[in-house]
């Protein structure tokens, strides 16, 4: 009933200071917490880019390699599916490896290191390798044997470009087999890959470990991230003598990253409205004890129980509603202007470059955490609104008529 | 039969602390037409009766008849709506939506009777013309000295159609020029309109125009005398 609205509206406006405080605290809540949870957002879908990408979508392994890791878990029928796969348009790209488990030594120290057997075109389309070399070259290098190690590697063993390193390691046979790398080139990486992942050119690393070509994991990207669950089905179903799995399922900590970049939003704007929601409280307790006699008289010529309830909670979701849009308004904004210029944070580049975060950050929140926001504002205001107005219609009406 | 009538109507607040005996064994009868004074000093009952008979309160004891349906003993909701439909308030502190102008504050009430939305315009026009306020229509409350609130405020009363008007010192806050000129309105509208009026005062003017005076003292039926006024009867 359009009569009430008017009521509850202009009821708002009654005392526009304690009304303007309230509002303002909504806008400048929903504002502080929806842009933050945009900057965390931003936090989150960089590292989880960087991380996909050393994942992939989806990889396929024999079925036990992810447990045994020895070099004899081939991948059966490993050229039929990267054929199968060749033919299919929804792959974007893959990278067929073959994966050593060994030891690297260099004149000044050892580690225990997993070698990468790759080719040089596909992995550099597959994952951002290339661009994540910081000194030297990539394995499409002119030098014999080429071996791209992480930073930290290399500080532990000492190694500079150009160095001879040797490495031992299994061949499918299980017989232990040396041979020499030269250092190409040094990564960086953002998880603990640099420690001990090693990049060699397959055609080299082949010769060691057998006769004929063997892949110990294939790593796909799909044109459209949304088929990758029922692609990894299907390959599953085609080739049952190996393992397909998602990203999902391959790292924990994207799993974690996944899920916290869609929480955090909802935890922080939680804490946020849950402030309000007792600021919204007291306004409309304050309200309706100033209007005790009010109340009473409407209830007295007449007006249900019903229509006084619906008209509180009407006045304290008005409110809120009108708050917290002009609060998403300027969040928009803000994030919109932040996505394009980014979020300049050099001064603190140094502490960020420890956890592997890049100096400019592109805040960004998706249109279904804009809805989400706006349905937990909407409830929160109604739940808020709940209490006053049954505190309303306890009122009795006979205090109309009293002084 | 009577519009209101009660039986031996008790009303005692705090019973288990300081019972207060507001009200003892109060039988009266309200006929329609009648323009009715309950006087009687301050702490005597008067606003106690009425709230019982505006079915704003239960009795302890007693009962109220509206036309001969008992409301002392209906559902709270349902006594909502009784009264919204028969009886019509007006109160001493005018007591209108302060948000709402002149003629929303009448049309509110149609509104929740769920009228014609045409008919309730040109009936809030009406009333507020007839209570001398047709230029002020669009005035919100604090526009609108006390004498014209309280114009609104019967206004408002008579727009419901009620069977009968209960105003509690409805000239208590008023200065004499407006609550001459307040009674003057209500007498028309009894005169004319047949609208019956019971309200209560300790102001002698007030009840010297009433044609009923009812006097209570210490929450009982004191005195009960129809009184000749100087008013010239029915035309
Ligand atoms: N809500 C209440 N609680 C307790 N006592 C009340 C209440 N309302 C009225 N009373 C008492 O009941 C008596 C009658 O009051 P009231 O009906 O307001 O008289 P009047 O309107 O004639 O001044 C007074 O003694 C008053 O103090
Ligand atoms: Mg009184």
């Amino acid at each position: 009933m359009n009569e009430i609205f008017k009521i509850s509206w202009r009821n708002i406006w009654r005392n526009p200071g304690r009304s303007g405080v309230l509002l303002a605290a909504i806008v400048a809540g929903v504002w502080a917490g929806v842009t933050t949870s945009a900057v965390t957002n931003g936090f989150v879908d960089q590292r989880f880019d960087r991380l996909i990408n050393e994942v992939s979508h989806l990889q396929i392994h024999h079925p036990e390699f992810r447990t045994e890791r020895e070099t004899s878990m081939f991948i059966p029928q490993a050229e039929e599916i990267i054929e199968f796969l060749s033919r299919d348009d929804r792959l974007e790209t893959l990278s067929a490896r073959a994966i050593a488990e060994g030891l690297i030594q260099s004149p000044a120290n050892n580690a225990g290191i997993q070698v990468f057997g790759v080719d040089p075109d596909l992995e550099q389309a597959t994952t951002s390798i290339q661009d994540d070399i910081v000194e030297g070259e990539y394995l499409d290098s002119d030098i014999r044997n080429p071996i791209i190690i992480g930073r930290k590697l290399a500080e532990k063993l000492n190694a500079d470009l150009g160095m001879r390193l040797v490495l031992t390691f299994q061949d499918v046979d299980e017989d232990l087999t040396s041979t020499v790398f030269n250092v190409a080139g040094i990564y960086t990486s953002l998880s603990g890959a640099e420690e001990r992942l090693v990049y060699t050119r397959m055609s080299d690393l082949q010769e060691h470990l057998s006769e004929n070509p063997v892949y110990h994991q294939i790593a796909v990207v799909l044109r459209d991230e949304a088929q990758i669950e029922s692609f990894v089905a299907e390959l599953n179903d085609t080739f049952p003598g190996s393992e397909t799995l998602s990203w999902y399922n391959l790292s924990p900590e994207l799993r974690l990253y996944a899920d916290l970049g869609n929480q955090v939003v909802y935890y922080l704007m939680g804490i946020i409205m849950l402030a309000l929601a007792f600021g919204i409280l007291n306004t409309m307790l304050m309200a309706i004890f100033e209007r005790t006699r009010e109340l009473g008289m409407l209830m007295a010529v007449g007006m249900n129980k019903a229509r006084v309830f619906f008209m509180i909670c009407l006045e304290s979701i008005l409110i809120t509603l009108t708050g917290a849009s002009a609060g998403m308004m300027l969040s928009a904004l803000s994030i919109r202007y932040l996505h394009s210029n980014g979020l300049d944070l050099s001064a603190f580049s140094e502490g960020l470059a420890e956890f592997g975060y890049d100096a400019i950050l592109y805040p960004s929140l998706g249109a279904e955490s804009f809805l989400g926001i706006t349905l937990m504002v909407a409830i929160i205001a109604i739940m808020a609104s709940i209490y006053p107005a049954l505190k309303a219609i306890r009122l009795e009406p006979a205090v109309a008529a009293r002084e | 039969m009577a519009i209101v009538r009660t039986e031996k109507l008790s009303k005692v607040y705090n019973p288990d602390t300081v019972p207060v005996h507001a009200l003892r064994d109060v039988s009266i009868e309200i006929n329609e037409g009648e323009f009715t004074a309950v006087r009687g000093p301050s702490g005597s009952g008067k606003t106690t009766l009425l709230n019982m008979i505006g079915g704003l309160d239960k009795p302890t004891s007693g009962n109220v008849f509206i036309n001969g349906q008992e409301i002392s003993k209906m559902k709270d909701s349902k006594r909502i709506d009784f009264r919204l439909q028969n009886i019509g308030f007006v109160f001493q502190h005018y007591n209108l939506i302060p948000v709402f102008t002149a003629r929303e504050n009448v049309s509110f009430i149609m509104l929740l009777q769920k009228r014609n939305k045409k008919e309730i315009q040109q009936r809030a026009d009406e009333l507020l013309e007839q209570v001398g306020l047709g230029e002020r229509k669009d005035a919100r409350p604090v526009q609108l000295s006390g004498g014209q609130q309280q114009r609104v405020a019967v206004a408002r009363a008579l727009a419901s159609e009620p069977k009968f008007i209960l105003a509690d010192e409805p000239t208590a806050n008023l200065d004499t020029e407006s609550a001459m000129n307040l009674l003057d309105i209500m007498e028309k509208m009894n005169h004319e309109q047949n609208v019956t009026f019971v309200f209560s005062t300790h102001d002698q003017r007030v009840i010297d125009r009433a044609r009923r005076v009812i006097t209570m003292v210490d929450g009982a039926i004191h005195k009960d005398e129809i009184q000749h006024t100087d008013e010239k009867q029915d035309a």
